[in-house]
Formats: C-alpha cells, sequence, structure tokens
C-alpha cells in the first residue's frame, strides 16, 4: 500500500538512492587508484600474507577479512584473521624462516 | 600582503574559468586590487566570461617573452576600477611557457594587486604545473559526480606535491532538488571523500548562462542567487571565515508538506 503510494507520487524508497551508488563507487575507485594493484595481485597478497601468519598460528581460512579503506588520503589495509591457535612444533625447532624466503615476491 | 591563489580542478567543465572570474569580481567589489590570469593558454576563455575579449592587445606569453611590459597587457574593467585580467595567448601552446616563468610573471603581479587569482587548465600536464608554480594555495572545483570527484582527488595529491597548503572546495553545481531527493551527493558525502575543508557551494543555476551570454560575471547581479554564493565565497577568501553558508534547499511543495505530515515522506536530505 505504502509502496503503491510512494511510487504514485514519484517517491523511491530509502534503498534506491542512486548518491548511495556513486558513493560507493566512488570509495572504491579512489583506494583503487591509489593503490593501483589489480583483484589478482591483491588476491596473491591476502594468500601470502594467510601462508606466513600460518606458520605461526592455526587459522580459520574461511572467515578471514582483508580490505583496503581510506580515512583522509591515507590507505590502510584492514584485516581480520581469526587464530585457532598456536602451531604445534617442537620447543628447540627454529622459526621457520627459509619457507619465508621461498614465497614469491609480490 | 598579496596573495596568489589557483582555481584548479582536474577534470574539464567543472566551472574553473566561471569561478575564477566571479570570484575575482567578488573580491574586488570588496575594495581588494585583484589581477585574474588566464592559464589556459590555447583555449583562452576567462576573457569572454568577462566580457572584455574586446580590448585584448597583449597576452600573458607576450609579457613572459617581454614583447610588451606587464601593465601594458593588463585589461583594466570599466565596471570595476580595482579588477584586471592577464589574458591568455589563443595562438600558442600549453608548453611556450615553463613554471619557472610562471613563477616570475606572479611574483610581478603580486606586487601591483592584492589578490592574483589563476585559471587554471583542465588536466593534470604542463598547463597544470604551469598554473600553480607561482600560486600560494589552491582552490578546487568540483561538481557532485563521481567522475569529478575522482579526478579532484587526484588533484588534491599533486597540489600537495607542489608543496603548497591544504587546498578549499567549492562544491558547482549543486541541485538541492536532487540532494533531496536523494539523488545526488550532499556536502557531507563529498567532504568525507575529499576530506579538505569546504569554502563555498554553487547552485547549478541558468543565471551563469545568461552571464556568459552577456559577458557579465553574475557576481556583479545583486539579486541573484548564485551571485550571492560567490559573494560570500569572496568574503571567506578574504579572511572572513564564518560567513554562514547559503540555505539551498527549496521549499517542500503542496503534496509533499501533506506527505510530511501523513509521515509518508522520507527523511529530507539537508541541501545546505
Ligand atoms: N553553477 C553553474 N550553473 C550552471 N551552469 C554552470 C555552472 N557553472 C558552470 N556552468 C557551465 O558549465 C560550463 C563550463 O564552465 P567553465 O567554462 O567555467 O568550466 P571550466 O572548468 O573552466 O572548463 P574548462 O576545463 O574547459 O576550462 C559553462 O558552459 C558554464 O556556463
Ligand atoms: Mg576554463
Amino acid at each position: 500500500m505504502m509502496d503503491l503510494f510512494n511510487r504514485f507520487f514519484g517517491n523511491r524508497g530509502g534503498g534506491a538512492r542512486s548518491k548511495d551508488e556513486a558513493k560507493q563507487r566512488l570509495k572504491f575507485l579512489l583506494i583503487h587508484d591509489q593503490v593501483d594493484l589489480t583483484p589478482a595481485q591483491l588476491e596473491t597478497m591476502k594468500n601470502e600474507i594467510l601462508a606466513v601468519i600460518g606458520k605461526y598460528v592455526e587459522i580459520d581460512a574461511d572467515s578471514t577479512e582483508f580490505k583496503l579503506e581510506r580515512d583522509d588520503h591515507c590507505i590502510a589495509l584492514v584485516s581480520s584473521v581469526p587464530v585457532r591457535r598456536v602451531v604445534e612444533r617442537p620447543a628447540s625447532a627454529p622459526m621457520p624462516a627459509a619457507e619465508a624466503e621461498a614465497a614469491p615476491a609480490v | 600582503m598579496s596573495e596568489c591563489i589557483v582555481i584548479t580542478s582536474g577534470k574539464g567543465g567543472v566551472g574553473k574559468t566561471t569561478t575564477t572570474a566571479n570570484l575575482g569580481v567578488a573580491l574586488a567589489q570588496q575594495g581588494r586590487s585583484v589581477v585574474v590570469v588566464d592559464a589556459d593558454i590555447g583555449l583562452r576563455n576567462l576573457d569572454v566570461i568577462l566580457g572584455l575579449e574586446n580590448r585584448i592587445v597583449y597576452d600573458l606569453v607576450h609579457v613572459i617573452e617581454g614583447t610588451c611590459r606587464l601593465k601594458q597587457a593588463l585589461i583594466r574593467d570599466k565596471r570595476l576600477e580595482n579588477l584586471s585580467l592577464l589574458p591568455a595567448a589563443q595562438t600558442r601552446d600549453k608548453n611556450a611557457v615553463t613554471p619557472d616563468q610562471m613563477r616570475e610573471l606572479i611574483a610581478q603581479i603580486k606586487g601591483v594587486a592584492d589578490y592574483v587569482l589563476v585559471d587554471c587548465p583542465a588536466g593534470i600536464e604542463q598547463g597544470f604545473k604551469n598554473a600553480v608554480a607561482g600560486a600560494d594555495r589552491a582552490i578546487i572545483v568540483t561538481t557532485p559526480e563521481v567522475s569529478a570527484i575522482r579526478d579532484a582527488d587526484r588533484i588534491i595529491g599533486m597540489v600537495e606535491a607542489a608543496e603548497l597548503p591544504e587546498p578549499q572546495l567549492i562544491i558547482n553545481r549543486f541541485r538541492a532538488k536532487m540532494v533531496e531527493r536523494g539523488d545526488m551527493m550532499n556536502k557531507d558525502d563529498i567532504l568525507e571523500i575529499l576530506a579538505i575543508p569546504l569554502i563555498g557551494v554553487v547552485p547549478d543555476h541558468e543565471d551563469i548562462i545568461v552571464s556568459a551570454n552577456r559577458g557579465m560575471p553574475v557576481a556583479f547581479d545583486d539579486n541573484s542567487i548564485v551571485g550571492e554564493a560567490y559573494r560570500r565565497i569572496g568574503r571567506r577568501l578574504a579572511g572572513e571565515p564564518d560567513v554562514p553558508m547559503l540555505d539551498l534547499s527549496t521549499p517542500d511543495d503542496l503534496w509533499t508538506t501533506v506527505k510530511r505530515w501523513m509521515g509518508m515522506a522520507p527523511a529530507r536530505e539537508v541541501a545546505r
């Protein structure tokens, strides 16, 4: 009923405001103008970071989140990586540094 | 102490020339001596907006190349004694001058004026570099559109890279009706994204076209709301930062009033 009323009087509900789309698109654009990485490169970066973290702690890979955010003119990589527990390794074993070097550079 | 302000935008056609002309008039009306400089070499327009195109003898490149003295090239506006124009060369291109030459020229103009306003060409190339070379600060003009704001953001970065202080923003071609129905970004949306201080909002208005037809900037018109917008920006520019923003919101029509009364109209976007 309200819907019909609104349509009749040329009023689109709050969800359809084109300025919200404009703002969302702009935020995305400005981050990517500045960072200049392709989605594929971002994905690779994320996987490499996760691989490094995974050497020290066991993580919940499915619920990790990586986002580029912009505040004033600074871009930050904001990530949330849920940790299950510390990876078990013998107390005397060195940190697995050699593996880190083997990872391809971005 | 005199000051040089460059009016820039990145994107073309958003209102740099219109803004430069009107702020020049607004500052001169306050009794300051003002020189507006057209730095859009090869595509001069500021002369036409000001209605001074028939009086051009020499231009900016002539002064830089030493063909004439600065005084000979400045065109004094007969309507406002203390406003002058330094026109751009029409038959040369942007590479005819260098940033160093511009810096020297602007320093010379600052010796004869309180304010030097530079109308920057669109783009981020040589023309932009020339226009910002002698400037003490910058005003960024944008419209409430994705592409214009994106380019404005890029230019803000370049202004900072040129070691100018944080620029101020003018939002041009603002349409209160569209903002109120959520089809145009409002002041706060744009400021959230660009994160620089706002110095004024200019409505989209047919007075601009009429005034361009006549070569009579709208800031001369005491009865025009756009003229008022520019006059207020002029006062903020010249050291009165607290001049209130124009209220651009539209009055409700009968139906909206009824709907609002019945609780059926959406909350209103603030369009000031
Ligand atoms: N507030 C306004 N309301 C209506 N029309 C406007 C407004 N501001 C600018 N315009 C129109 O937009 C057009 C472009 O304006 P202007 O020449 O000032 O832009 P510009 O940024 O200097 O362009 P360019 O990048 O080509 O130098 C003109 O036709 C002008 O009349
Ligand atoms: Mg122009």
